[in-house]
């Protein structure tokens, strides 16, 4: 099939999960051993910053591997202040539609000739794939080729998702992929309908060969049990609530574990003598902290798909998660992968419990490793969308017949 | 997880009568009943999914607004400028106090959700007490 993939940004050096999971099938899609093979161009603009869409990359067309991909530019910067005042007006709640349709549009980011690439040549591809749905090049483009838009929103029960424009939004799209059940759960019930026809793909980990040294470790000064989290530390990731939690926890022990924290940090970490921030980490480093963990903890309460939660439990290494965000409890519930919290006291029993029951700790390991080699494994995953993307252009066929030559 | 929640759930109780709480949840089985029907409330926090802002009327007359909307009464130029004093001039130096404020609210509406989901329980429990008993009345035998 051809496939256009239009995503906010694209590129091996862009960090964003979206983006990532759009690369990362685009590459597998297109490769010579895939099968089915897809002919894939991706349709994205030339930021390279997620704040500012300011231009960094070159227009025009160039390659990654076997995927085509066309770069188009940024017609402005984001407007920080006017898109602050105006998340807080949507977000409110009653904003008018005019005033929603702004949002998406503020937010970026403002690439025309994308826009003007898919209205006039969006009939040349059998199936147009939108990765994120709060975006404006997801927002103002799937209306243009609706028949053949296939959406992968990588929503999260955010205020921004409540938005009440969204409603129609979301029923445009002719197929869908979602990353959990509790996404799809989630976007169906803002669509006020059930979503078909739809996929849950998740996303696809390799299997992990060996464990990491532990010399790596000791050379950042981590020796004995801790536990980890795993990615920027900040309070919209529930960072304020953890750190709070683990203070408490800690103070009640005589002994207790580390909390060491691998990402950068976005806001104030407290000087404790067993809260470790080592702020960005490369791969390596990332790799073996994850895999002599006791446990990885993620006190997000909100996210599409955790995964640093599936990474964990590729290394065999269980999880405590926040039981408030739908998708971590229900990933780890469906992998019983690990415990989940609602309250301090809650928090401390679970750390408690994995940190004396080594045998409960692996089984929960295994548990989740067995989960992901059943789900997220990339055949698994490449079979679910393709079988989807079939889907999906048959309808449209018997909907709407290709003209012929 | 059930049985650490388990234990949790009995500790808090523990706590709770220790420091003055009500008498009935010496009973565990209704403490238990109790912690699980204000948690399904508090899980419910889409307020669509909610009967009482319905019967409130009106959100502008009850729900708390936490956006600053610039506007001013005065027409044309002297309204303009108004805004433009209050949005370029005087909101950088009151942004940290407006945020300080809203994040505070935004807490308040949470709550406020949360209670509106509690007194939804409440009133579904009491209505199908009321149904059961009128059920059983002697006369409808």
């Amino acid at each position: 099939m051809k496939l256009a993939f239009v995503v906010q940004r694209y590129g091996a050096d862009i960090a964003g999960g979206s983006e990532a999971h759009c690369r990362e099938l685009a590459l597998r899609l297109t490769r010579h051993s895939a099968t089915p093979r897809h002919d894939v161009t991706v349709l994205t603009t030339c930021a390279r910053d997620y704040v500012s869409w300011a231009n960094a990359y070159p227009p025009g067309e160039s390659r990654d591997e076997d995927v085509r991909v066309i770069r188009f530019p940024v017609r402005r910067t984001r407007r920080l202040r006017p898109f602050a005042d105006l998340s807080d007006e949507v977000t409110d709640g009653g904003a008018p539609r005019e005033r929603q349709d702004a949002w998406f549009r503020e937010n970026g980011p403002d690439a025309p000739a994308l826009l003007e690439h898919l209205a006039a040549r969006g009939a040349e591809y059998d199936l147009v794939l939108f990765w994120t749905f709060r975006y404006a090049t997801s927002y103002l483009g799937v209306p243009l080729v609706a028949d053949r838009a296939v959406l992968l929103p990588t929503a999260e029960d955010d205020p921004i998702v409540r938005v009440e424009a969204l409603e129609d939004f979301f029923r445009r799209p002719a197929g869908y992929l979602f990353l959990t059940p509790e996404e799809a759960s989630l976007v169906s019930e803002r669509a006020g309908t059930g979503l078909a026809p739809a996929a849950t793909i998740g996303t696809g980990l390799e299997p992990v060969t060996a464990h990491a040294d532990t010399g790596l470790l000791r050379a950042r000064g981590i020796e004995g049990d801790y536990v980890l989290y795993v990615g920027r530390v900040d309070r919209n990731k529930g960072c304020d609530g953890l750190l709070g939690y683990f203070e408490a926890y800690a103070a009640a022990r005589s002994a207790p574990p580390t909390l060491v924290l691998a990402g950068p940090a976005k806001m104030r970490i407290p000087d404790h003598p067993r809260i470790k921030a080592l702020g960005y980490v490369p791969d390596e480093l990332r790799d073996a902290l994850v895999s002599h963990a006791r446990a990885l903890v993620v006190p997000s309460r909100y996210e599409s798909l955790s995964i640093v939660l599936l990474e964990a439990w590729n290394h065999g290494v269980p999880a405590v998660v926040n039981a408030t965000c739908r998708v971590l409890e229900g990933q780890v519930r469906r992998a019983n992968g690990g415990l989940a919290y609602r309250s301090a006291a809650e928090f401390e029993a679970a750390l408690d419990y994995l940190l004396a029951n080594p045998r409960a700790r692996d089984a929960f390991g295994r548990q989740g490793l067995a989960y992901v080699d059943r789900e997220y494994r990339w055949p698994t995953v490449l079979a679910r969308v393709d079988a989807l993307l079939h889907e999906v252009r048959a309808r449209r066929l018997r909907l709407q017949p290709d003209p012929g030559p | 997880m059930s049985e650490l929640r388990a234990r949790v759930r009995e500790r808090l109780r523990q706590q709770l009568l220790d420091h003055g709480g009500s008498r009935s949840f010496e009973d565990p089985a209704l403490f238990a009943d109790v912690e699980r029907l204000l948690q399904t409330a508090a899980d419910q926090t889409d307020s669509p999914a909610l009967v009482l802002p319905e019967l409130l009327g009106d959100p502008d007359a009850w729900r708390l607004r936490t956006a600053i909307r610039y506007d001013s009464h005065r027409p044309n130029a002297a309204g303009a400028l108004r805004i433009f004093v209050k949005r370029r001039l005087l909101m950088p130096l009151l942004r940290w106090l407006f945020e300080y404020s809203r994040d505070n609210f935004e807490r308040q509406r949470r709550v406020n959700q949360v209670l509106f989901a509690c007194v939804q329980e409440l009133a579904i429990e009491t209505a199908r007490l009321r149904q059961e008993l009128q059920r059983r009345a002697p006369g409808r035998e």
